[in-house]
């Protein structure tokens, strides 16, 4: 906060100079005395505002005196004026918040021994403060008591993870001001008036959204509390670890509490970094820690004997992946060993394994992008290119225009979600979406554009054909985007998309004028082998709109450390200037055919790729055609699988290692816009387990290499690696568009997409029980017009079949959607999803129909 | 003959060329169209639109001296000045009907009565201020308003006096009506627009003031049913006219619902500056006191302004002579009291009120009206303890001047007066158990 009230001055604002408690301050004009006090240490109680909502001055706690003003001002609503003279700690003030104290404890229970606030209760400490030792209440206190049971203690669970306690509320509605204002969620509401006020769920509603985490943070007492954390421990007996979310690319900021004797973690809250999280966690962020608790995870290596894994020691796991891996390298040559690396992982795991099938096995059989389909083998696509393009998160919250394509982002980037609603909140901003199926986080959107699936480019070339119709660009700058079209005009694209020309025409309006842009590009093309079509037309719409002159286009990275994955590298083909610096640093660089994840695969098929490494991730889960991965790495002479839990995947392996988690060590990560973000180690290893990067290590020394001769080396390559900034290219003209069409096979006519599940996010977080607690097992996400005519309701099984394979799984029945598109989230194991998908697709079809029980 | 037959002077007004607003509420026809257009309905609104500029407009009202009828007495013109002239956002237009202040039943009478004429001062004021879209937000309870200002609304647009280009005049306006929930807190004018916009009732911090940011935080001017139903008189008979009724500072005629221990209880429009002496006990107003006992008090202008006692009784009903009588006009709403009455009573009924419609935003208020209610319970069976005023006194203290919204003060400031003019009866409840005049009286 002081450092944002600084800035403001710095931008030559307004400001404006007066007193507080004798100290003369300069803020800019606009800047509350709340603001004002706390940027130069001055401490005013408050309980109702919050540095994240708009200010409501209900709690009459901040109270300050004015000189010259009647009555006592509320600081958090109050301006700051020239000239002004305030005191914050006068007598008039103290009794003002002692009466605000004493009026909200009358009806509080003060069950302060049993409440799993204590320690961090706002109220508690204030009224240690301020406060009188004497209540002068001697009526009946109001009591709420939960429907359920008839005791005097109110404890209701309002969500899957949230217990509402409304005695000890003290109606500050922070929490309902947050769920609307900040996450659009209306789940959670005040009922009553008066002092019989009361905060509850809507009727027949769980407050169940993918940020119902932050509610009980937020919540100043114990009236919200958490059903992960409560009653596990005493918060002053825990430790605290500053960490980074494993799961989100954008990195939010957390504070890991741990219970050092039993080596558990407890729970996980938020160290608002106002540029990255702005102090908000996904439920994710927030719950998604208890996989490193699990009872399930792997203790010790196995080694597959006779068809079965039984447990060994790292010696001899290690022992025999040297052996197996020098075996195959002799028989078939270096490039016989392949390496799917998750891109969850720290820098150091990335960068060993780069360096260990770079350095060692000497090729270039190396990918993190196991969940994309049919990438191409070119180092400077257009879509790579895209890919390069800096972002800053930041950015979006003062563009005027935001557009999304291809992405429910409440599934994909929960940061940036709240990022765009408070653009819209406070800065005006205009959202447009655009995507195949109707989505959640359109909710903000001025205009919602669904477009017919698999015509992604095509819309955007209808934008610039608007932008163009309608004046709005320079004719040479026309020409030149007409010709690398197919289309002549807006009628004809918009026909393709099936939208209408009217709301194309807004959003092209939109991006043509001045204000600031931020384009997000998402996984539904990220994924998807349309990308580069997707990314040469915007490529294009920028050239003809000037887009990156005014703002930002990016594609968002996914995984916790996609970017860093990039930028150490850790691709089959480098860019130029990496490859430049790994061969100043390396003496080396291997002249192999570089290898992509389907590549990769493709080779294994036809066995010339013998021997394989997976490090963490899930990929037989998570690859586009699992029939595809799962016969590759079947053919495989030898499989070493790492991971924390035993899957698909090491269910293949001839060696199974026990992988730490990231809690378990000191790790750096990059986020999506390339800022490098370091989590501590916040528990001790479980059981025999040990950082990737350590495995990996040994592994090469195994071999007879060593991979660094020191940390210090490790650190000093990683860094220089990390310190390429994206070079944001352009291509020089306007390029190619090609679309890519498919024929629809008439069986199969329903598209499917398959997305994480707003609560869940890849195939480790269904072993998160708070996670499971909100989604539990797979459905099929459709429009109620589809469940109609499919003769099924909510929860009722259907058939879902594709060309390639059949499963089964209930229903849910979406409002929001409202055409045939259908949605599978990918993070249940039990549901096979991907045994549906098939590589080379760029629309997955299926066929549904009811199953009768 | 009327859904609620509350007595008027109609008559008296019918007679006058002085007074306007009641002139004919006692015809039953008035509600239709053709007869209000007959008595010379919307006449104002078609000069307007003629020969007026909007700036024309808010000039005469503001030369009128007319002032806000809800109950702050604000200026009406001054206040339609501040709507900014270069904001690119849509001005909205509000008619506080949500009449609910204990005590007053004015709007309440001119809705069922004359609904044109409150569609008519809302369009005038709706084209000095650059709005075409207007909403009037009716209280719950009032459904046979809501349904008048219906009929009426619909029969102004089929008579070509709403809707695209009125009379011709390029000029496009489209009215709304919305009910409340029942809710008093929805008659402050913040809440009234949390609750148009599908929000709680509850107020908002001001400023920002709805004139700047309002209504889907838009320019928003919010007007009450009187103010504008006197709009189209001003423009009518001209500043002048108007600013020569009433005071030198309160102008205009008002109308005074008149209640509690009268014979004659109803609407009275008179000219502001009126006897309050007259009203109560003059045979063609009050007709004096119940069962023609002693005045013991007198609430001048609704459940939520001071008490006057008899020694007063030859104030002047206007603005300032209120203030100076340590009371307020508010909304002219006269409740008289006699010598029977036990003021404990009378506030330990006003304090449910308070606490019942609180909205409970602010913790003063909310906590505050809750505790005073149950002592002030206490205090009027007889069961009170020592000490007991005085931590009432403390407590309206403790709101006073600390609470969001002017509900906080209304709930206090009848106490706190009541304590000063008539604290012995208080201490007697504590002091004997019981109370030190008669009670067999029933309050109706
Ligand atoms: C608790 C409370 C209740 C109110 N109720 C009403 C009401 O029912 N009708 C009304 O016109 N004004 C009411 N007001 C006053 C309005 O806030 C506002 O000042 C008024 O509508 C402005 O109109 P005017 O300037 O024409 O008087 C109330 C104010 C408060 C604080
Ligand atoms: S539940 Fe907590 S956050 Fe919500 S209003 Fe009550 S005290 Fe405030
Ligand atoms: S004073 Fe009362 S009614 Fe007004 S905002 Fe506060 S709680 Fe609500
Ligand atoms: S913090 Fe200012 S009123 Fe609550």
């Amino acid at each position: 906060m002081a450092d944002d009230i600084k800035d403001k001055v710095k931008t030559d604002v307004p400001t404006v100079t007066f007193t507080m408690d004798g100290q003369e301050v300069t803020v800019a004009k606009g800047t509350t005395i709340l603001e004002a006090a706390r940027s130069i240490g001055i401490h005013i109680p408050t309980f109702c505002w919050h540095p994240k909502l708009k200010p409501v001055g209900s709690c009459r706690m901040c109270y300050v005196e004015i000189e010259k003003w009647p009555k006592l001002a509320v600081s958090c609503v109050t301006e700051a004026t020239d000239g002004m003279i305030v005191h914050t700690e006068s007598d008039k003030v103290k009794r003002g918040r002692r009466a605000t104290l004493e009026f909200l404890l009358l009806n509080h229970p003060l069950d302060c021994p049993t409440c799993d606030q204590g320690g961090e209760c706002e109220l508690q400490n204030l009224t240690f403060e301020h406060g009188i030792d004497d209540s002068r209440f001697d009526f009946q206190k109001n009591r709420f008591t939960s429907d359920t049971d008839n005791t005097v203690f109110d404890d209701k669970r309002i969500g899957p993870e949230i217990i509402l306690n409304r005695n000890r509320c003290i109606l500050c509605y922070r929490c309902v001001r947050a769920n609307k204002e900040a996450f659009g969620e209306y789940d959670l509401g005040v009922y009553e008036r008066g002092n019989i006020a009361e905060i509850n769920a809507a009727p027949g509603q769980q407050v169940n959204s993918p940020f119902s985490g932050n509610l009980p943070e937020i919540c100043p007492v114990g009236a919200l509390t958490s059903v992960d954390w409560r009653y596990k421990m005493r918060v002053w007996l825990a430790g605290k670890t500053p960490s980074i979310c494993p799961y989100s690319s954008s990195g939010s900021n957390i504070l890991i509490y741990t219970d050092d004797n039993k080596n558990l973690i407890r729970r996980v809250t938020s160290r608002c970094n106002d540029d990255i999280d702005d102090g908000w966690l996904s439920d994710i962020t927030r719950y998604g820690y208890q996989i490193a608790n699990s009872e399930e995870r792997l203790q010790t290596p196995l080694i597959k004997k006779e068809g079965k894994q039984v447990e060994a020691t790292w010696d001899e796991a290690l022992e025999v992946i040297c052996n197996r891996f020098k075996e195959i390298t002799e028989k078939k040559g270096k490039v016989c060993i392949g390496g799917l690396i998750s891109p969850s992982l720290d820098n150091a795991s990335l960068y060993c394994s780069s360096k260990l099938f770079r350095t060692v096995f000497n090729n270039n059989n190396i990918d993190f992008r196991t969940d994309y389909r049919m990438l191409p083998n070119k180092p400077d696509s257009y879509f790579g290119m895209l890919c390069n393009r800096s972002f800053r998160i930041t950015d979006i919250d003062d563009s005027d225009v935001i557009v999304v394509l291809g992405s429910d982002l409440i599934r994909e980037h929960h940061n940036e979600y709240l990022r765009i609603r408070k653009a819209v909140n406070f800065n005006n901003a205009r959202v447009f979406s655009l995507n195949p199926y109707s989505v959640k986080s359109a909710d903000v959107a001025q205009a919602e554009i669904v477009y017919n699936i698999g015509t992604d480019e095509i819309i955007l070339v209808a934008i610039g054909l608007a932008a163009i119709e309608m004046g709005l660009v320079e004719q040479g700058l026309a020409q030149g985007f007409k010709e690398k079209v197919k289309l002549g005009s807006l009628a004809e694209a918009t026909e393709v998309c099936g939208v209408s020309s009217d709301d194309v025409k807004l959003v092209a309006r939109a991006l043509a004028g001045d204000g600031k842009v931020s384009v997000i590009v998402g996984e539904l093309i990220t994924r998807s082998h349309g990308r580069e079509a997707v990314a040469s037309a915007l490529f294009n719409l920028s050239r003809l709109l000037g887009i990156d002159k005014k703002g930002q286009m990016a594609v968002l990275a996914r995984y916790a450390n996609s970017r860093g994955a990039e930028k150490l590298g850790l691709l089959p083909i480098p860019t130029g200037a990496q490859v430049e610096m790994l061969k100043a640093m390396w003496g080396k660089f291997p002249d192999a055919e570089p290898q992509t994840t389907d590549a990769m695969l493709a080779l294994m098929h036809k066995e010339e790729i013998s021997g394989g490494l997976v490090l963490g991730g899930n990929p037989i889960m998570l690859y586009p055609d699992r029939q595809f991965i799962t016969e590759g790495l079947e053919k495989l002479d030898f499989l070493v699988a790492c991971d924390l839990f035993e899957s698909e995947t090491t269910e293949l392996a001839d060696v199974v290692l026990p992988m730490s988690s990231w809690a378990e060590y000191e790790g750096s990560y990059v986020n999506l816009e390339g800022c490098n973000q370091v989590a501590c180690q916040a528990i001790k290893h479980i059981g025999q387990s040990k950082p990737a990067f350590e495995i990996i290590r040994l592994i090469a020394e195994k071999i007879g290499t060593s991979l660094f001769e020191s940390d210090e080396q490790m650190a000093t390559e990683i860094e220089q690696l990390l310190s390429c900034e994206p070079d944001n290219a352009t291509p020089d003209n306007f390029v190619d568009v090609l679309p890519l069409s498919e024929e629809v096979d008439p069986d199969f006519p329903i598209p499917l997409c398959i997305c994480d599940d707003p609560h869940h996010t890849g195939a480790l977080t269904q072993k998160a029980p708070s996670l499971t607690n909100f989604t539990g097992e797979a459905y099929i996400e459709m429009s109620p017009d589809l469940a109609a005519r499919l003769e099924v309701s909510e929860g009722q099984p259907v058939r879902v079949e594709s060309p390639v394979g059949k499963i089964v799984m209930p229903v849910k029945v979406s409002k929001h959607i409202d055409n045939d598109v259908v949605i599978i989230p990918r993070n249940f194991s039990q549901i096979r999803v991907t045994s549906l998908l098939m590589r080379k697709k760029r629309v997955d079809r299926v066929r549904i129909t009811k199953v009768d029980e | 003959m009327f859904y609620s037959p509350v007595r008027t002077n109609a008559a008296e007004v019918a007679q006058s060329n002085r007074l306007h607003l009641f002139r004919y509420v006692e015809d039953p026809e008035q509600v239709k169209v053709e007869k209000f257009e007959e008595h010379g309905g919307y006449v104002a609104w078609k000069k307007v639109l003629a020969e007026m500029e909007p700036s024309q407009v808010i000039e005469e009202v503001k030369n009128s001296g007319l002032r806000g009828r809800g109950g702050a007495g604000f200026p009406t013109g001054l206040k339609w000045s501040f709507v900014p002239k270069d904001s690119p956002k849509p001005r909205y237009l509000c008619c506080n009907a949500d009449e609910s202040e204990p005590g007053t039943c004015k709007d309440r009478v001119l809705m069922e009565r004359d609904p044109h004429a409150i569609i008519e001062g809302m369009a005038i004021a709706s084209y000095a201020i650059g709005c075409h879209q207007m909403f009037i937000y009716i209280r719950g309870e009032f459904a046979h308003c809501a349904d008048c200002m219906e009929k009426a609304m619909k029969e102004a647009y089929e008579h070509g006096h709403l809707g695209k280009n009125i009379h011709g005049s390029g000029f496009d306006l489209d009215m709304i009506v919305h009910t409340g929930g029942g809710a008093y807190i929805c008659g402050e004018e913040t809440s009234l627009l949390n609750s148009i916009e599908g929000e709680r009732g509850m107020s908002r911090i001001r400023p920002p003031f709805p004139a700047i940011e309002g209504l889907y935080s838009c320019p928003t001017i919010v007007n009450n049913v009187e103010s504008l139903a006197s709009v189209p008189h001003i423009i009518n008979h001209g500043a002048g006219w108007y600013k020569s009724l009433g005071t030198e500072k309160s102008c205009g005629s008002k109308i005074f619902s008149l209640s509690g221990h009268v014979k004659q209880p109803g609407n009275y429009e008179v000219e502001l500056g009126f006897s309050l002496k007259k009203l109560i006990y003059d045979k063609d107003y009050g007709g004096g006191i119940l069962g023609d006992k002693k005045l013991k008090g007198v609430i001048p202008g609704g459940s939520s302004t001071p008490f006057l006692t008899p020694d007063m009784i030859d104030i002047k009903l206007d603005y300032e002579s209120l203030v100076e009588g340590g009371s307020m006009l508010g909304s002219g709403a006269v409740i008289v009291f006699h010598e029977d009455t036990c003021i404990v009573w009378v506030i330990k009924r006003l304090i449910r009120f308070y606490r019942h419609e609180s909205c409970g935003k602010c913790t003063p208020c909310r906590e505050g009206t809750a505790w005073l209610e149950e002592l002030i319970n206490r205090i009027e069976a007889g069961r009170g303890k020592p000490g007991d005023v005085e931590k009432v006194e403390e407590i309206c203290g403790n709101i006073l001047g600390h609470t969001v919204c002017p509900l906080g003060d209304a709930a206090v400031m009848p106490i706190l007066s009541t304590l000063k003019l008539w604290r012995d009866e208080w201490q007697y409840h504590i002091d004997h158990g019981k109370c030190m005049v008669k009670t067999d009286f029933e309050f109706k």
